[in-house]
């Protein structure tokens, strides 16, 4: 109860007090330069990684994301940069 | 994006990692805070991916936990480069080397050319620079220069005039003028003997002629002294008149001394300085400090260093103080009377031939006035003043 009351508190701060939602409800935030760059913050770990797929696990649920050819040009804690052809982004709640 | 290029200079390793569970290694990479980048999958179970060389040790822990097998595929960076470098640093040795042997032959001597002297006089060159070490091999470091060889050669050596000393790269040229001592003519024609100057004869020595003149008599220039005619009235026939008349001739000298006289002298302490010279830096490597003499004259030396056919803007300075003085000499009269006397009777001789001799000296006229004495010495000398003066012929006398 207190918890859904918390989220219902910030849910509102967010809408009437124009503040980034990113950082107030821990989503993610995703970048894309074409299909060539994706590149994500707030994301809490690495699920999967080959050169056609992505799994990244996220506050609520995943992202996976599918394409070719694929490096990771950097990885933190927090954030990655992912360098390919991206086809997809798939959010996958359970 | 962080700049990668900088871990350039603290080292990048490629890695491998092979096993189970790659996302949960590079999970607890990233959060121990270790930077990885550029992973790429290659099929199932292997991953690479680049890391500061750096971090390498905080790699080990994770990799055990993990299960995982790590193996560098991949050096690159300054830190390897430089490794190489070191592995390698035996051709850099050699090219130093090589450098350092062409810079010391640069500065040897490679010849000597001697031009202008016959072979005698070459040979004789040649001993006398190799006395003074000028040889070939030799460093042109340690070698006087060129003027110097000069100096020594035109000094020691009676048979050359002049020589000229160039140095050209690693050869030394030498310009040789030779004497050239004129023979003596045989003087084969008929001559007679005639007077050179105003003499009064004190003796003669004919060896063929017939004098004229006879022991003290007064002869002026130009007058006969032996005739190359003899033979009796009419049947005269010329002969070459040979033989030394001497007579006693008269000069006359001037000398001004003063009793006072300041010169300055060195007092044989010296200080030398040695320099490196790297373009218009003067870097001291030998003989700080200043010098402490009141007054000395600085001699500078430099030798400037070469390589191939440049000359380097390197050059070598040897600084030497010499510490001078100023001494007064002071003369009493008779000790000045005395001194001028010899510089007159030295003053003489360069005026007189060599095989004259002073016979007599006179002092005319002695003065003393401002501190100077003048004297004015007559000299009685005895020489040769038979000159040959050919006789010509078809003239009848």
């Amino acid at each position: 109860m207190a918890k859904k009351w918390g989220h219902q508190v910030k849910n509102w701060m967010t809408k009437h007090m124009e503040l980034p939602q990113d950082v107030m409800m821990d989503l993610p935030r995703i970048t894309m330069i074409g299909q060539i760059h994706i590149y994500i913050e707030n994301h809490r770990g690495l699920l999967a990684f080959s050169d056609k797929e992505v799994r990244l696990l996220l506050k609520q649920g995943q992202l996976l994301v599918k394409g070719k050819a694929f490096v990771i040009k950097t990885i933190l804690p927090e954030e990655i940069m992912l360098e390919g052809k991206i086809d997809q982004v798939i959010y996958v709640n359970d | 994006m962080r700049n990668q290029w900088i871990y350039y200079y603290t080292g990048v390793v490629t890695a491998k990692a092979s096993g189970q569970g790659l996302e949960r290694f590079i999970n607890n990479l990233t959060r121990s805070g270790i930077k990885i980048w550029d992973l790429k999958k290659h099929g199932e179970e292997t991953l690479t991916f680049k890391i500061s060389l750096a971090e390498i040790k905080r790699l080990r822990p994770i990799v055990r936990k993990s299960g995982c097998k790590v193996e560098f595929l991949r050096r690159t960076g300054f830190p390897f480069i430089l490794k190489r470098i070191l592995k390698n640093s035996g051709f850099f040795v050699g090219a130093l080397i090589f450098a350092a042997v062409i810079f010391v032959l640069s500065n040897m001597v490679w010849g000597i050319e001697i031009n202008g002297a016959d072979p005698e006089t070459e040979h004789k060159i040649r001993k006398e620079l190799d006395k003074i070490g000028v040889q070939t091999g030799k460093l042109q470091f340690f070698l006087a220069d060129p003027e110097g060889i000069q100096r020594a050669i035109t000094d020691n050596l009676e048979e050359i005039t002049w020589v000229g000393v160039e140095l050209q790269g690693t050869t030394y040229h030498l310009q040789v003028v030779e004497k050239t001592i004129p023979e003596q003519p045989e003087k084969l024609g008929p001559q007679n003997l005639i007077a050179t100057k105003k003499a009064v004869i004190v003796d003669m020595f004919v060896e063929e002629g017939q004098p004229v003149v006879d022991i003290n008599d007064y002869v002026k220039p130009g007058q006969l002294l032996v005739s190359g005619s003899i033979g009796k009235e009419g049947k005269t026939k010329s002969v070459s008149a040979k033989g030394e008349v001497f007579g006693e001739t008269w000069y006359k000298s001037e000398v001004s001394i003063s009793l006072k006289t300041n010169f300055k002298v060195f007092t044989g302490n010296e200080k030398r300085k040695h320099y490196l010279k790297l373009g218009s830096f003067s870097l001291p490597i030998w003989g700080f400090g200043k010098t402490e003499f009141k007054t000395y004259e600085t001699e500078k030396e430099e030798k400037t260093f070469r390589f191939l056919k440049w000359e380097l803007p390197i050059s070598y300075i040897e600084e030497t103080h010499r510490e001078s003085e100023k001494v007064m000499r002071t003369y009493s009269e008779n000790e000045a009377i005395e001194v001028a006397k010899e510089m007159a009777r030295q003053d003489i001789k360069n005026d007189i031939p060599e095989d004259a001799t002073i016979k007599g000296e006179k002092v005319l006229r002695q003065t003393t006035q401002n501190g100077k004495v003048y004297l004015l010495i007559h000299f009685q000398v005895i020489e040769n003043i038979a000159k040959s003066y050919p006789i010509i012929q078809g003239v009848s006398e």
